[in-house]
């Protein structure tokens, strides 16, 4: 079941970087953030971790349904550009994407050896990261390299839950916490009437 | 070997009402009424008492592509896996033979729309050559995916291996080489986000174009290979992508195979409602797409065992 | 307790930053000093003093560099009294600077004192976000771009760092659990640490965060035009404050991986400095305004800190990081008064300055500017005197003691570039241009005191022995 789901996770990153709309980004985005959700849900069940269940649900609910919500409404409301096209073309991706994971497949196989629980996760993470940042560089426009940066933001979850089995409690809140400083930061960034001294 | 040809029998009597089935549920979606699922029956049989006229133009290629682009989908038939327990299955055919069978059904039938010399045929046949290059390596990358977790690299076997031991711990590669293979399912028979079946604009068309020139029994022998197509892509996906309710008694495990076959349909149905086609320069994204998964499905296989 | 005392006069700055009253921003002069009397309580409690459970403790390291931060905190407040006078800006903006710098300074103190890996890490976030709004409070079309680069760069370069940290708590996990992310537990068990490779993942990842943060090597120009396009307190800030809480993680992190396996890491951030310190150089030599030319030397002091820090200098690292986090904030908001008027100018810069408050002001600055490339009065003069002496001494133990010679010696030569580039720069702002009528007010004059009594702090016998006293 996790198998299945971090498979998900990946697979709506990729998705993701071919992407050429920008409700459609947001909507991997989402999907993207409640496969993360849904994963920390499953393992906090499994190795009976309150903590763990509770930074899913909260996943769910403000990465999965609220920060998309929240930056279509700031699309609509500052016209944003939505048709994102990527500086990289699509046949250059192809072969970028997969050479990235083999690179960071075997750069964590080292890593992979020394973490008992959920091995693969680490690779996987580590990739995402990649991905992520390979998402960020291929747009100019300010909303995807938004989007990259919060999927950035998932990916290192996921290496939270997969190498360490979940970080304090006090840590993820206080990532939470940060988060939602980034939207409000990203939403003040956004006003342009205020360029009148 | 009783139940193994009349499995193949009902496969291809299941064709037409597959396809027939799909554009009912389209249509019901889109709050028409519905045409029979028995539809594709009609057609053939309105399309045998037709006149068969072919152009002048046309070299002795016409008159035997048709048959040519049927008999490889009938052949991989053959080598599907079973869909039964104990029923006799060719174990030995491997992806390469059943991408390589249904690349020569596509090159016969590309063939047949070069033949005519129309601006159309033409077109359709160098659309159709873009598509298929980009589809089979990913076409052979994942079901040789699939086949190495599963233990076999015989298609038949393989799918007979994932029914007795589903790889649970290979899970992660086995949801991205089915995604591949949902893309290219898509993609191979011509369904909405990559071409129109239904339409006969000069723009999009890509399939439709090929055979504009054809009436009466070659068209109908055409579009029953197409359906074949469909049915050969769909029951490989259900036998490799769903490998349950095979170990039930005939009718059971048969009713269980059709299910799963109508369910595919009618993710397909729901696809072609829900997205519009591309243009056809888009198309590499999508096809692009496919191999990163089906590349991703075996590295990830390989490198992690994941 | 402590706690609130110590985030006293930013809250403060948070209240008030919402009345509309202009006045009542003087207030804040004040209030901003109340700071110090918690810091100076927590020098003479004994160490290590626990200020939340775990979460934040003072120790010698941490209140020197609070210490440090918290006058440069002190110096801004004093210098953003006279904001308005020398650039255009809004009075809301005006406002909504002083809230950021509010947050800004709260997430900051967390950084410092934090004994807790992801407690730093919130922190240090927290900071960056808030620093993205000050940028853009400067409403040019050039600092909005800035404030989106900075927010990429800055959120790429604090994943990687949160990235590290959660590879460290997986390597630590094993013998530590749930406590595996606190520093003095890791320090006290870093030998134990199961599987190394692992933990020394992390640091890499980390450092690499770290140093782009701090403007390192590939990424040197990102800092420059950033300090460029914002209000001039903000590259106060930076180099005052912000580097302050990184270059302590950096101290802290460092710690445990020279435990963990010595000589990977001092290759590593061997190799990166002087990478760094070169390509700066010749940056500098080419840098044609005071921003640029301040920031970039400043990237060159990061280096130069890490570099003494590991190669088992601690003390001149400390001594050196104290220096330069008095100095570039005073050169910062003196850039702001230079060009006031006679935008960019380099020549003539410091003519024109009358009367008794002019005349202290063009002292200061080229007090700071002198200091700044180590002229022997200045604490950075011993610093490096010390740290070019560790290293050398650290390397005969060892048989690279030719190539660390080596090292030194370009180094110096580098060192020697960036010290003609600012001694020509000085001449130029002295006795070159013309001269013109300027003014300089007192709250940044008394601001620049500030600074200047600190730095001669520093070589007092009883700082330095505290200094001695912290590795």
């Amino acid at each position: 079941m996790t198998d299945f789901l971090i498979g998900l996770f990946l697979a709506s990153l990729i998705v993701a970087l071919f992407t050429t709309r920008l409700y459609r980004l947001l909507l991997w985005y989402s999907i993207n953030s409640l496969m993360l959700g849904t994963l920390a849900l499953s393992i906090g069940k499994s190795i009976d971790d309150n903590a763990m269940i509770i930074t899913g649900i909260i996943t769910i609910i403000v990465k999965g349904i609220g920060i998309p919500y929240v930056l279509k409404n700031l699309s609509q409301k500052f016209h944003f550009v939505r048709q994102i096209t990527p500086e990289i073309k699509v046949q250059y991706a192809i072969m970028l994407v997969p050479a990235i994971l083999v690179f960071t497949f075997y750069l964590s196989e080292p890593i992979t050896h020394m973490i008992h629980t959920n091995a693969n996760y680490v690779a996987i993470s580590i990739s995402s990261l990649f991905l992520s940042l390979l998402l960020m560089m291929e747009h100019k426009n300010v909303a995807p390299k938004i989007i990259g940066f919060l999927s950035m933001e998932n990916s290192l979850f996921l290496l939270g839950i997969s190498a360490t089995n979940g970080m304090p409690m006090l840590v993820e809140l206080g990532i939470f916490f940060d988060l939602l400083m980034a939207i409000v930061v990203i939403n003040l960034l956004f006003h342009k009437e205020e360029m009148k001294v | 070997m009783i139940l193994y040809l009349l499995s193949i029998v009902l496969l291809v009597l299941l064709a037409p009402i597959l396809l027939s089935y799909i554009k009912a549920t389209k249509m019901v979606l889109l709050f028409k009424r519905p045409i029979s699922i028995f539809q594709g029956y009609r057609n053939f049989a309105k399309l045998m008492h037709k006149e068969t006229i072919i152009s002048k133009e046309t070299s002795a290629i016409t008159s035997y592509a048709p048959f040519l682009v049927l008999s490889p989908l009938i052949v991989t038939m053959f080598f599907l896996p079973p869909i039964v327990v104990g029923s006799y299955y060719v174990s030995f055919v491997d992806a390469f033979t059943i991408t390589g069978l249904i690349s020569l059904s596509t090159f016969f039938l590309m063939l047949l729309g070069l033949d005519s010399a129309s601006a159309f045929g033409g077109m359709g046949s160098s659309r159709e050559a873009f598509i298929s290059a980009l589809v089979e390596p990913a076409m052979v990358l994942t079901i040789f995916s699939v086949s190495l977790m599963a233990g076999n690299l015989g298609v038949g076997q393989a799918g007979v291996n994932l029914a007795e031991h589903f790889p649970k711990e290979h899970m992660a590669s086995f949801l991205f080489a089915g995604i591949s293979f949902f893309i290219l399912l898509i993609a191979e028979n011509g369904r909405i986000p990559v071409d129109n079946p239904e339409t006969h604009l000069e723009l999009t068309m890509v399939h439709e174009a090929m055979i504009l020139d054809l009436t009466g029994v070659y068209l109908a022998i055409i579009e029953s290979a197409a359906s074949i197509k469909f049915i050969i892509f769909a029951s490989l996906f259900a036998s490799l992508f769903m490998p349950f309710g095979l170990e039930f008694s005939a009718p059971i495990a048969i009713l269980i195979f059709i299910v799963k076959l109508f369910i595919i349909a009618t993710a397909v149905a729901l696809l072609e409602v829900n997205t519009a086609k591309l243009r056809l320069f888009k198309i590499p994204n999508l096809l692009g797409l496919a191999i990163v998964f089906a590349f991703l499905s075996l590295i990830t296989f390989y490198v992690l065992g994941a | 307790m402590m706690l609130s005392f110590l985030l006293l006069p930013a809250i403060i700055m948070f209240l008030v930053s919402f009345s509309k009253n202009n006045k009542s921003k003087y207030l804040l002069a004040f209030s901003s000093f109340v700071i110090l009397v918690p810091i100076v309580k927590l020098f003479l409690l004994p160490k290590p003093y626990n200020i939340l459970s775990s979460y934040l403790v003072a120790d010698k390291l941490d209140t020197y560099v609070l210490l440090v931060s918290s006058i440069v905190g002190i110096g801004v407040t004093l210098a953003l009294l006279t904001l308005d006078k020398h650039v255009k800006v809004s009075p809301k903006a005006y406002r909504k600077f002083y809230r950021f710098f509010a947050i800004f300074w709260v997430g900051l103190i967390f950084s410092i004192l934090a004994n807790h890996m992801g407690v730093y890490w919130i922190g240090l976030e927290l900071a960056t976000l808030s620093t993205v709004y000050m940028i853009k409070t400067n409403y040019t079309p050039a600092a909005h771009k800035e404030a989106w680069n900075y927010m990429i760069v800055g959120a790429i370069a604090v994943s990687l760092i949160l990235f590290g940290i959660i590879l460290m708590y997986a390597s630590a996990k094993p013998i530590l659990g749930e406590n595996g992310m606190e520093f003095d537990l890791l320090l006290a068990h870093a030998k134990e640490i199961p599987s190394p490779f692992l933990f020394e993942m992390g640091f890499a990842i980390t450092t690499v965060g770290m140093f782009v943060k701090m403007g390192f090597f590939p990424m040197n120009l990102w800092l420059a035009n950033i300090e460029r396009a914002s209000f001039y307190p903000v590259a106060a800030l930076f180099s005052g404050i912000l580097e302050s809480a990184i270059i302590i993680g950096f101290f802290r992190f460092s710690k445990i991986a020279m435990q963990v396996n010595y000589d990977h890491l001092f290759i590593f951030v061997f190799v990166y400095t002087i990478l760094t310190i070169f390509i700066v150089a010749f940056l500098i030599f080419r840098a044609k305004d005071f921003m640029r030319l301040f920031s970039l030397s400043g990237v060159e002091h990061m280096a130069l800190i890490t570099m003494f820090w590991v190669s088992g200098a601690p003390f001149a690292a400390l001594l050196h990081f104290g220096a330069h986090a008095f100095l570039k904030p005073a050169l910062f908001l003196s850039t702001g008064v230079l060009e006031s008027n006679g935008k960019y100018k380099i020549a003539g810069a410091l003519r024109g300055y009358k009367g008794k408050k002019g005349t202290l002001f063009w002292f200061l600055v080229s007090l700071f500017l002198l200091a700044i490339i180590s002229l022997p009065p200045s604490p950075m003069f011993f610093s490096e005197l010390y740290g070019f002496g560790a290293m050398i001494s650290n390397a005969k133990q060892s048989n690279h003691m030719l190539a660390m010679i080596g090292a030194v010696l370009f180094l110096l030569i580098l060192l020697s570039i960036i010290f003609y580039r600012f001694v020509a720069i000085y001449q130029a702002m002295k006795y070159e241009g013309k001269e013109e009528e300027k003014t300089v007010y007192g709250s940044e004059l008394f601001a620049l005191v500030v600074f200047a009594i600190s730095l001669v702090t520093l070589l007092f016998p009883a700082t330095l022995t505290y200094l001695k006293s912290i590795s």
